[in-house]
C-alpha cells in the first residue's frame, strides 16, 4: 500500500506500507527527478535518485501535521524477482489498484484490469551507474521474448502476442531462474 | 532498553550554567566512584516551516524538532510536542527532509560531554551548545538504570538516586539545580517499557524547559 503526500512547496513524498509482514512496516520513499542533459537522453534506462527509510507507523499522521495533503494512495499486489546479473536487480509484477476509501484495501479496484505493471529496477551510485545501466539494460534485452520493457515516459512499439512470447521463452531462454 | 531519566540544570535567579559549574559536576559524579567511559553527544535540530507566504507559517508545525542520540547511532527521531508525536526512522530521513524542501533547519544544539558507570548507574553530564559554537547555554544530565526496563518499577529506584544526588551537589553549594519532569508518554503513544523514543521526548521536554526559562512569560504544559 502505498500514499503519496503533497507538500506545501512543491514536494512530494511517498508512505509505502508493506502489508505482507506480520506487523505492517512503514517506509518513507523519496523519488527524485530523473538525470537530465544529453547523456541521460541516450540512455536506454531511467536513472533517477531515490532515497528510503524505514519508519514508525504514524509516518501519516507526521505528514498530515506537517502540512502535507494525501494525493492519492494505492495498493500494489504482486511478486518481487531478485535477480544477479552484472549488478542486484529487482524485478516487480504487479497490479496497481486504486483505493477508493483511506486504507480501504480491502475495497481496491484495478487501475487497469487484466494488465500487469513490470518494472525492472536496480541501485546505483554517481560512479558507477554506467554500468548498471548497462546490466538492466543487457537484462531487458534477455527478457525480451518474454516482456517488452520500454524506458519510462518512452514508448518503443508493440509487444509480441503472449502466444508467441511464450513459444519463444521456451526454445531461448532455458534454466532462467524466475 | 534501561530506563532512563533526563536532567536539566536551574540556574539561580541571576546566575547562569559554566564552565565551572560543569566541572563541579563533574567532581560530584566521580566523588561517587563514577568511572569515565567516554565522551557522548546529542543533537537537537530546530525545523521552520519554508512557506512562501510568512502568514501560512502559523498553520504548519511549530514546534518541529528533529534529535539524533548516541544510543541509536541509525535512527533518528521527529518529535512535535504541541501534537505529541514522536516518530522513528532511519537516520537518511534526514536526507529525505532536506530535498522535500519543505522543513530546513533553524538551529541545532548539542549535547555532549562524558559518561561514567556509577554501580548500576550510568551518567552522562553534558554541555549544551550551539552546533558549531563553543559558548554554553545549559548543562544536561542522563541518569540510566541499568537493569530495569520498566518505567513504573524503576520510578523509586531513581528518585532515590536522585535525592542522594541532589544532596552531593548540595554540599557544593552550585548556583542552581537539576530538575527532572516526566512527560507523559502515554500521550505520545508510548508503553511502560522504555526506549530511545521516551528519550527523543524527554529532551524536546528539556528543551521546552531551558526555552521557557529564558523566556519566562512563555508558557509550557507538559
Amino acid at each position: 500500500m502505498e500514499c503519496v503526500v503533497q507538500g506545501f512547496v512543491a514536494s512530494e513524498v511517498r508512505l509505502v506500507c508493506d502489508l505482507e509482514q506480520p506487523e505492517p512496516t512503514w517506509t518513507v520513499r523519496h523519488v527524485g527527478g530523473a538525470m537530465k542533459g544529453a547523456g541521460a537522453d541516450q540512455l536506454s534506462v531511467l536513472v533517477r535518485t531515490m532515497v528510503e527509510s524505514k519508519a514508525s507507523k504514524n509516518a501519516l499522521r507526521l505528514f498530515y501535521t506537517l502540512g502535507y495533503k494525501l494525493e492519492y494512495e494505492q495498493l500494489r499486489v504482486g511478486f518481487s524477482f531478485k535477480f544477479q546479473r552484472g549488478a542486484p536487480i529487482t524485478v516487480t509484477v504487479s497490479c496497481v489498484n486504486k483505493i477508493p476509501k483511506l486504507h480501504a484495501v480491502e475495497d481496491a479496484v484495478p487501475v487497469t484490469p487484466g494488465i500487469q505493471l513490470v518494472e525492472v529496477t536496480a541501485p546505483t551510485t554517481d560512479s558507477n551507474y554506467n554500468d548498471v545501466v548497462q546490466a538492466v539494460s543487457s537484462f531487458s534485452e534477455y527478457l525480451a521474448p518474454l516482456i517488452h520493457l520500454s524506458k519510462p515516459g518512452v514508448s518503443t512499439g508493440v509487444a509480441p502476442t503472449a502466444k508467441t512470447a511464450a513459444a519463444s521463452l521456451m526454445s531461448d531462454v532455458k534454466g532462467m531462474k524466475m | 532498553m534501561p530506563v532512563k531519566w533526563v536532567l536539566h540544570w536551574v540556574p539561580s535567579v541571576g546566575a547562569t550554567a559554566n564552565t565551572q559549574v560543569m566541572n563541579e559536576i563533574s567532581q560530584c559524579v566521580e566523588s561517587l566512584n563514577g568511572v569515565k567511559e567516554g565522551k557522548w553527544k546529542s543533537i537537537i535540530t530546530f525545523y521552520k516551516p519554508m512557506t512562501r507566504e510568512p502568514a501560512m507559517a502559523a498553520e504548519f508545525a511549530r514546534d518541529f524538532l528533529g534529535i539524533s542520540i548516541p544510543d541509536q547511532p541509525k535512527k533518528y527521531y521527529f518529535i512535535i510536542r504541541g501534537q505529541r508525536i514522536i516518530f522513528e526512522a532511519d537516520s537518511n530521513i534526514e536526507l529525505i527532509m532536506d530535498k522535500l524542501q519543505s522543513y530546513k533547519s533553524r538551529v541545532s544544539l548539542t549535547f555532549e560531554g562524558i559518561q561514567y558507570q556509577v554501580g548500576d548507574f550510568q551518567l552522562r553530564v553534558g554541555k549544551v551548545s550551539p552546533t558549531h559554537s563553543e559558548s554554553m547555554r545549559g548543562i544536561v544530565m542522563e541518569v540510566e538504570y541499568l537493569p530495569l526496563s520498566s518505567i513504573d518499577k524503576s520510578r523509586q529506584v531513581l528518585e532515590d538516586f536522585f535525592d542522594i544526588w541532589k544532596d552531593t551537589l548540595s554540599k557544593r553549594s552550585l548556583p542552581g539545580q537539576f530538575l527532572h519532569i516526566e512527560p507523559n508518554y502515554t500521550e505520545y503513544g508510548l508503553l511502560d517499557q522504555y526506549t530511545s523514543q521516551h528519550t527523543a521526548v524527554q529532551y524536546a521536554t528539556v528543551m521546552a524547559q531551558m526555552i521557557a526559562t529564558v523566556q519566562p512569560n512563555q508558557q509550557v504544559r507538559n
